[in-house]
């Protein structure tokens, strides 16, 4: 596999990352939620939407328009799936992450425990 | 209270602004939202956090679709076709350019000439008063007078100037230009913004001085020159105010104001200094001159006749019908393009104003013509796209957007590319002009509306006629590779006739124009101004001028030293004298003082008599006379006879000088009395030695400069050396002609460039066209020289009848700018050919260079192809 990095947000990491967990569940509103549910982040939908728009035009996630709802007073939702892209992206701040997290020596983070 | 449904404004706001796109599923997640809680405002505020620039609607959601495409498509189309036809856009861009960039600088010089004094508050209010038909000079009592008198005069003032004077301040000692002399009303009349001191006292106090803020930084570089004294020509003067510097365009470019409060300065038998008025808003003119006239007759009146020897101001009048007793008024707007003698800068000249504006619309006119010959004679090979486009259902009125799209395209590039080569050759523009162009006068918010002017006349200009030639083809037939006729052929040559035409009417002025130039210069002048040198100031001396003069005569490099009032080229007074032959006539000749060693320092012929002699004591009643001023005395032989001043002197004609050149050849030779300079007299003061005038030899000048200024400084402690050499003055009265000149021929040159550039891009598109045409008849026999004929004849034709044209007008043209010279070039037939034959030269060289490769081909490269 070619040494390709990744840009991503951390914003964008999150979204992408909820977008995985909610597996063809995720859209606007549910993601957000999700965020807050799990994170504890207040994030407005209108920044929810500007994110996605952005990863899908990274090519990261895609789109389809799903099924409509009562309470979305008859609209459907566009729903996001993670690319092969995306989760190779994922996958790639993942490993940074823990790589550069293995080479913290213990005793500089004995102090936080 | 909690709705059921959203606020409508908020969702409205939202379908305002929101792509199409998004606004589904946007509206969605809002409305889910909205169902939780249902709050108004929560709902308000997730939607105007949707105002982002990327939901907003763009210019494909507001506009037709369509329309925005179309648009789009013309500028891909057109530059596209233009970087496929490289050469072909090369030279009309640059053609283009060329002419917009003259047209561009010719637009703010024209725009600056007509600018001078307009800049005043009131400036149309403003006039110079003038002595009726005497000239421009007034009675010092006339400003004060008609001011009181008249009321639609609003402020009066009297002026002098501009002169030199001698500033001493602390150790420093110079001679400052600029000098103008003004009365306490001057800043009424010429209003300008006062840096410090009161506009209302500026001037009226004696030995007060006003400076400008550029003179005021020369004089005081480190200090407020408000309120100090210093010295002006030996004089202590205070500085009363400083104003900031009159702009560019002025006729009057003071550098600082003397207030001009003499005692003896109250009289109405002299005119000896400039009036300007500013009249009351919406009066007549012509009732204030009525006025002035009353006034003339009631103050200069009685001695105008008692000079006439008549008894009533009526019989004065009648027995001049010809003259005007009174004064009138002249707007200070006209004096620089069409009052040049009243300007105390250099003038301008209308007639010049005229012809740049018409060399420059010449030049667009070239260009635009280029631009539509070459663009109806390359139709055909555009046929095939305008066939399809009308078979894909393209109306005529797409194609001939199309095509206006295309020329406008090239006029912007242009514009851009003009604009670049107008800031870099400015500095040139300056040097030609004479005047003082910054590349921030080309960017003024007047002159970018020219140049949207320019892009949206010359793109339509050029544009029009091949789009609506174009958008007129058959599809059918374009498809089908049939020919079409592109434009009429008629018309195209009736262009490159009419580009002739400007070609050899520009051709022919500059000829002229520069004849007449050489013609003036090398005139006989009837005196030998080399080597001349002239001291200026040469009143310092005193009366040690003699010393001086023996101690230069001592220096090897000195051949002869004389002294006079006035010198050739530097202006002279006019005096009157009464004839004293019985009859009442007078004669008001230029007066001069000159010392006995004048005529020879001159090399000024005599016709009869003699000149001054140091050894004739009575010679202090001796004057010599010229040519002209003899016609006008009309006696048989005036040697011997007498001419008499007012105070009863009575001088006695003893020579005869022939005519010679004391002013500019635009002017007749005037009348002129040289009177006795040798002593000083009470009458003359010690304005006899106002200039100190050596021959000097040629070899070795800076030395002898040098030495004279030893010599000077030995008799003359603060007052500098001020010497010239005379023919430098003869040349700087030609400066404006030579400019003129200057500037016609570079832009003439730079016109038939691009005419030719033209006809050069029109060859290689006939040659193409008949290129099998060409092969043919060499296989059939034809020789090369034959070739080259056929293809000269037709531009040949178009030549002689352009040039005809063309000369034609120039002859009409010219004979009338000639008129204003006095010495001037008579228009022979050989100037009506001359141009005709090198434009013809021109047109033969360009087409058969171009025709050449044509007819040496092998024929069967052309023809095998079919």
């Amino acid at each position: 596999m070619k040494n390709k990095s990744y840009q991503l947000g951390e914003l964008e990491e999150l979204v992408m990352i909820v977008v995985a967990i909610l597996n063809e569940e995720a859209y606007g509103v549910k993601v957000m939620d999700e965020i807050e549910a799990q994170v504890g982040r207040k994030v407005n939908i209108s920044a929810v939407h500007t994110t996605l728009d952005r990863l899908e035009k990274k090519g990261f996630v895609s789109s389809y328009m799903g099924g409509a709802s009562a309470e979305r007073g008859g609209r459907r939702k566009r729903l996001f799936r993670i690319t092969a892209e995306g989760s190779k992206a994922i996958n790639f701040v993942h490993q940074t992450r823990n790589a550069l997290y293995q080479q913290i020596p213990k005793t500089s983070l004995s102090f936080t425990q | 209270m909690k709705e059921k449904s959203p606020p409508k404004w908020a969702l409205k706001f939202l379908r305002f602004f929101c792509k199409d796109k998004y606004l589904e599923q946007i509206e969605g997640d809002l409305f889910e939202l909205f169902d939780r809680n249902h709050s108004h405002r929560k709902f308000a505020w997730n939607t105007l956090r949707f105002f982002r620039w990327r939901y907003l609607k763009g210019l494909d959601d507001f506009e037709q679709l369509t329309t925005l495409a179309m648009i789009k498509n013309y500028f891909k189309v057109a530059s596209r076709t233009l970087l496929r036809q490289k050469s072909y856009s090369a030279i009309n861009i640059l053609g283009l350019a060329i002419g917009l960039a003259s047209c561009l600088l010719i637009t703010i010089y024209v725009n600056h000439e007509r600018s001078y004094d307009k800049f005043f508050p009131e400036s149309e209010q403003m006039f110079r008063v003038l002595n009726g038909t005497r000239g421009p000079w007034t009675p010092p009592l006339l400003a004060e007078t008609m001011m009181l008198e008249i009321s639609e005069i609003k402020s009066a003032t009297r002026v002098q100037g501009l002169w030199e004077s001698l500033f001493q301040i602390e150790d420093r000692t110079f001679i400052q230009k600029g000098a103008a002399y003004g009365d306490a009303e001057f800043f009424n009349v010429f209003e300008t913004q006062f840096l410090e001191g009161d506009p209302k006292t500026a001037l009226s106090e004696p030995n007060t001085i006003v400076l400008t803020e550029s003179t005021a930084k020369k004089c005081f570089p480190n200090e407020s020159a408000f309120g100090k004294h210093f010295m002006v020509d030996e004089v202590s003067h205070k500085v009363s105010a400083v104003v900031v510097d009159p702009p560019k365009n002025t006729h009057f470019p003071y550098e600082y104001i003397i207030s001009d409060l003499e005692p003896g300065h109250n009289h109405w038998t002299g005119n000896s200094v400039w009036t300007y008025a500013k009249i009351k808003k919406n009066t007549n003119t012509k009732t204030i001159e009525e006025k002035l006239h009353q006034l003339y007759k009631k103050y200069a009146g009685p001695e105008a006749l008692s000079w006439s020897g008549l008894d009533s101001f009526d019989e004065l009048q009648e027995k001049y019908p010809d003259r005007h007793f009174g004064y009138t008024l002249y707007p200070i707007t006209d004096i620089h393009l069409r009052g040049a003698r009243y300007s105390m800068a250099i003038a301008g000249d209308y007639k010049n104003v005229i012809m740049f504006s018409l060399v420059a619309a010449f030049i667009l006119l070239i260009a635009c013509v280029n631009y539509i010959n070459m663009s109806t004679a390359r139709s055909a090979l555009r046929a095939k796209e305008v066939g399809i486009r009308k078979a894909l259902g393209s109306h005529r009125k797409h194609i001939i957007s199309q095509f206006l799209v295309e020329s406008i395209l090239i006029t912007i590039i242009s514009v851009i590319l003009a604009l670049a080569i107008s800031s870099v050759s400015i500095d040139y523009f300056n040097q030609l002009t004479g005047r003082q162009f910054t590349i921030e006068d080309l960017f003024t918010p007047q002159n970018l509306l020219y140049i949207t002017l320019l892009i949206i006349i010359a793109g339509f200009l050029a544009g029009s006629y091949p789009a609506y030639i174009i958008s007129g083809f058959s599809p059918l037939k374009a498809l089908r590779g049939q020919k079409q006729q592109g434009g009429k052929r008629n018309l195209r040559n009736g262009l490159v006739a009419f580009q002739f035409a400007i070609s050899v009417f520009l051709i022919a002025a500059t000829i002229v124009v520069f004849k007449q130039l050489n013609h003036m210069q090398s005139h006989e002048l009837g005196l030998n101004i080399h080597q001349t040198l002239v001291i200026n100031g040469g009143r310092a001396l005193e009366d040690k001028y003699g010393v001086f003069k023996n101690q230069l005569e001592q220096l090897s490099g000195v051949e002869l030293v004389g002294k006079a009032s006035g010198v050739p080229f530097h202006g002279y007074g006019d005096w009157t004298y009464n004839l004293l032959d019985g009859s009442d006539r007078t004669v008001g000749p230029y007066n001069a003082f000159t010392s006995s060693e004048f005529l020879e320092i001159m090399d000024i012929e005599l016709v009869k008599g003699r000149f001054f002699s140091k050894e004739m004591v009575t010679d202090t009643a001796s004057v010599v006379i010229n040519e002209t001023l003899a016609e006008e005395l009309g006696w048989d032989d005036p040697i011997g006879k007498k001419i008499s001043r007012q105070n009863k002197l009575d001088f006695t004609i003893i020579g005869i000088m022939k005519n010679f050149n004391f002013t500019s050849l635009k002017r007749e030779i005037g009348p002129i009395v040289f009177r006795n300079g040798d002593r000083a007299t009470m009458e003359i003061g010690a304005h006899h030695q106002a200039y100190v005038v050596a021959k000097v030899s040629s070899n070795n000048i800076v030395n002898t400069i040098n030495k004279i200024e030893e010599i000077w400084h030995k008799h003359v402690q603060n007052y500098p050396l001020d010497a010239f050499f005379l023919d430098d003055s003869f040349q700087r009265h030609y400066e404006a002609e030579r400019k003129f000149g200057g500037v016609f021929s570079t832009f003439s040159l730079l016109a038939i460039l691009i005419a030719f550039l033209g006809l050069f891009a029109l060859t290689t598109f006939v040659l193409q066209k008949r290129f099998k045409e060409i092969a043919l008849r060499k296989v059939l026999g034809a020789s090369v020289p034959s070739l080259l004929r056929m293809m000269i004849k037709d531009f040949t034709r178009l030549v002689i009848i352009g040039g005809t044209v063309g000369i034609g007008v120039a002859f009409y043209w010219l004979n009338d700018w000639l008129e204003g010279y006095s010495y001037r070039i008579e228009l022979s037939w050989y100037l009506l050919l001359l141009p005709i034959i090198l434009i013809l030269l021109l047109t033969w060289v360009v087409v058969s260079a171009k025709s050449y490769r044509a007819a040496v081909t092998n024929p069967a490269n052309a023809l095998k192809e079919e």
